[in-house]
């Protein structure tokens, strides 16, 4: 049931995408389009193919089939353009723990050929509060602390197309809400944004769409609000856990198909 | 100690002989076991060897032999004891954070618990002195006699290093620690002139002046707690070296017991120290250098250079070599300039075969393992690099970059070295050296990270009987030295083929020789882009 997308406003354009390792379908035809400004937040258990669609999209890993359009470069033919145009951010980044938290950005400005990029590092450590930090070793920073350098260096060279894998992790409060503000905000700039989360209030408020993985499989793709609305009003819960736990668990998910 | 302690202790060694099973349950566990274990059968039957005996000639007469190490292991022991003084790199009984989470909170004194580390300690060089027992059993004659004296020398010098790493840090802040480097300097001094006298004097090498010095009264007051750990090596007979392992058990209990003692006034310090350690510990399996840098804050450079992509990745490297590996890249540098003299004063030239098998696994194994700035230390990043918007080969150039130019000061070292000390090696050779050096380098280092990327791998062993880590680097050194030898092999056919088309000249010969040789050193980078390319960070499924 998964159909072809394809447009020239789509800023992350999947089709057809499957990933196999060692005989184990990770993700199967998958396929779906995030257009500029919307924020599209992948949801699913544990195991069902949301890492593996983000590592995929900005090239980690190679997908076993399908095509998957990054600002409209195919991130297999062609790698650089894709890449050049994306932003990632891993759930545990790994800096490099010899450099310090300006060297982060330099090297970044660097390897994606920014001429002038100081004054945006400069507003970058501002707004992330590491401005006091510049100097510091990266090994020598909280979680938290080094999830921002992360989100800071994926922001320097502005890109179309932001995928975050659990951006909240390890966060205080002031720093959850301005990795928010930090998203809407990209999002309102025209970035096309993919964010993976356990954490449902983050989707509910930031996602325009909502996707719902099991098992490798596309169970529910649409607009936030259409997904609320099949649910209604709920007593306890909020209507997305409710959504999420009736797709999750259902007794015959494959019944349920994409709807792109 | 306390009976929980004794308990934990048995349960790990039970879990680490649990482990060791487990590795040769699998094929490749066990093939890398099996060829660890062929190469110390081939220690030992080459021990027993009349021409290949491990201890050389002199292990042929069993008088020469004790003479050898009556006068040098004291000497050596005593150097090991400075060098720890002055490269004191965190606590002797280093305490991991789960030991600290679970055994500093829970009802056991310090006491029982540095005998807790000291019993581990015991049994993992129990390990070790078996197996230099077996190997040494043909040339001294009994097994038992070697596993007494070298698990008796082992742990007299862990406690010794503890003593003085303690002693050290008790003294912290006090008068007496501001006389360790005028100490140190003073000492620097007293060796260097006695080098320099060596060398200028005809018939008095280094070894005379060491051996001079040992048979010394100075020298045998200072040396008196390391004789006794020779004596028991050349013990003849059964109460000889019962008299002297009753004597080093002495030392040892009572070393022992200054650790106890100093520990207790150390306690904050100790804390402090394995916590650097711990961080270090965890650097060193993400494939990063022990000598870090301590510091929490450096001035920032500003900018990193583009150079379409290669840039910023050598640049990074460059950092990392600065920060985390200088004082490792320092004491290679200081080992290769003392290659020459000291293969001179030993009376085997550079030029020797031995001499140049011992040259080649120090630039091919011993500097590749230890020093390491390119993919081997980014295991843990590779995520960064496959989502840069650089061609793979120029990441694979710019991660080789500065790991090339790092081993080529190295053995450039060991060049003018040999230079200065080698008759033979006149300025053409060392110059045609150095210009062959260079294509050899990154051919090693390309090959090294090809390998690696190939076929990703800890860079450290899990424990003192890592059998398959053990035999995998064996194994990988074999097949990366005949790749090399091919190669190189290959240079010198080219180069005496052109010789002999083109004439008597020898620069002709030599060029095309060298070229052959980077050209090899070149398609291996190829290889390695293709390693890069192919390499699957680790898949998690999600």
């Amino acid at each position: 049931m998964n159909r072809k997308v394809l447009s020239k406003d789509h800023m992350i354009t999947v089709t057809n995408f499957s990933k196999q390792y060692k005989g184990f379908t990770a993700v199967r035809n998958l396929s779906f389009s995030v257009e500029p400004g919307q924020i599209l937040g992948l949801l699913g258990p544990n195991g069902a193919g949301k890492t593996t669609t983000l590592r995929t999209l900005c090239g980690i890993i190679p997908p076993s089939s399908g095509s998957l359009l990054v600002a409209g470069h195919d991130v297999v033919q062609e790698p650089i353009e894709a890449k050049a145009n994306l932003g990632y951010i891993p759930d545990d980044p790994r800096l490099f723990d010899t450099m310090t938290v300006w060297e982060h950005l330099a090297f970044t400005a660097a390897a994606y050929r920014l001429a002038d990029f100081e004054e945006d590092a400069e507003a970058l450590l501002a707004s992330f509060e590491l401005t006091h930090k510049r100097d510091t070793l990266v090994h020598n920073l909280s979680r938290g602390m080094r999830q921002k350098v992360a989100i800071a260096c994926a922001f320097l060279h502005d890109p179309k197309v932001i995928l975050f894998d659990e951006p909240l992790t390890g966060l205080d409060p002031q720093g959850i809400r301005g990795i928010q503000q930090a998203i809407r905000d990209r999002a309102k700039a025209g970035a096309a944004i993919i964010i993976s989360s356990h954490l449902l209030s983050l989707f509910e408020n930031l996602c325009t769409h909502i996707m719902v993985l099991n098992l490798g499989e596309c169970r529910r793709f649409g607009t936030m609000e259409d997904l609320l609305s099949e649910v209604g009003n709920t007593d306890s819960t909020s209507a997305l856990e409710e959504v999420y736990f009736s797709i999750t668990q259902a007794p015959d998910q494959s019944s349920k198909t994409a709807a792109a | 100690m306390d009976p929980a302690l004794r308990q934990l202790l048995i349960l790990r060694l039970r879990g680490g002989l649990r482990q060791r099973l487990l590795q040769l349950a699998s094929l490749r566990g066990l093939l890398f076991s099996l060829a660890f274990g062929g190469i110390i059968w081939f220690l030992i039957a080459s021990s027993g060897a009349s021409d290949t005996s491990l201890f050389g000639p002199a292990a042929q007469d069993r008088q020469a032999l004790s003479e050898q190490i009556m006068t040098f292991m004291p000497l050596v022991m005593l150097g090991l004891s400075l060098l720890t003084v002055l490269m004191t790199t965190g606590p002797t009984f280093h305490f991991s954070p789960n030991e600290i989470n679970f055994l500093f909170t829970g009802p056991f004194r310090r006491r029982d618990l540095i005998l807790y580390k000291f019993g581990a300690y015991v049994a993992g060089v129990a390990l070790t002195s078996v197996f230099i027992a077996l190997i040494a059993a043909p040339q001294t004659g009994s097994a038992l006699a070697v596993f007494i004296a070298t698990l008796l020398t082992l742990v007299f010098v862990q406690l010794n290093s503890a003593v003085i790493s303690m002693t050290g840090h008790a003294l912290d802040g006090s008068r007496l620690a501001k006389i360790r480097w005028p100490v140190t300097v003073l000492l620097c001094t007293i060796a260097a002139a006695a080098v320099l006298y060596a060398w200028i004097s005809p018939d008095r090498g280094i070894i005379d002046l060491l051996s001079d010095f040992r048979h010394s009264w100075i020298g045998s007051v200072i040396l008196i707690p390391y004789i006794v750990f020779a004596e028991l090596f050349v013990a003849t007979s059964l109460s000889q070296m019962t008299h002297w392992a009753l004597v080093a058990v002495i030392i040892n209990a009572a070393l022992l017991r200054a650790v106890i003692v100093l520990d207790a006034r150390t306690t904050d310090r100790s804390i402090a120290e394995n916590a650097r350690l711990s961080n270090r510990w965890d650097r060193i399996k993400q494939g990063g250098s022990f000598f870090a840098t301590q510091r929490t804050e450096v001035r920032s450079i500003r900018r990193a250079p583009i150079l379409g992509g290669l840039g910023p990745i050598a640049w990074r490297q460059a950092l990392n070599a600065l920060r985390n590996s200088s004082k490792l890249f320092i004491v290679f540098v200081g080992l290769a300039a003392c290659i020459a003299p000291m293969s001179s004063a030993l009376g085997t030239p550079v030029t020797e075969g031995h001499t140049m098998v011992m040259i080649y696994v120090f630039v091919a194994f011993i500097l590749p393992r230890n020093l390491i700035c390119d993919f081997r230390g980014d295991l843990s990043r590779m995520e960064i690099y496959k989502t840069l918007p650089i061609t793979p080969w120029r990441i694979c150039a710019g991660q080789l970059l500065v790991q090339v130019l790092l081993a080529y000061v190295v053995a450039s070292t060991i060049i003018v070295s040999a230079l200065v000390f080698e008759d033979i090696v006149t300025t053409q050779v060392a110059l045609v050296l150095a210009a062959f050096a260079l294509p050899l380098t990154l051919l090693i280092h390309a090959l090294e990270n090809t390998v690696h990327l190939l076929f990703p791998t800890k860079l450290v062993a899990m424990g003192r009987a890592d059998f398959e880590f053990l035999g995998r680097s064996i194994v990988e050194f074999i097949a990366k030295s005949l790749i090399v030898f091919a190669a190189m092999a290959a240079s010198g056919a080219v180069g005496f083929i052109t010789f002999k088309t083109m004439g008597p000249a020898i620069f002709l010969p030599g060029l095309a020789s060298w070229l052959t040789l980077t050209v090899f050193g070149l398609l291996t980078l190829v290889a390695m882009k293709f390693a890069f390319r192919r390499f699957a960070v680790a898949e998690t499924i999600e």
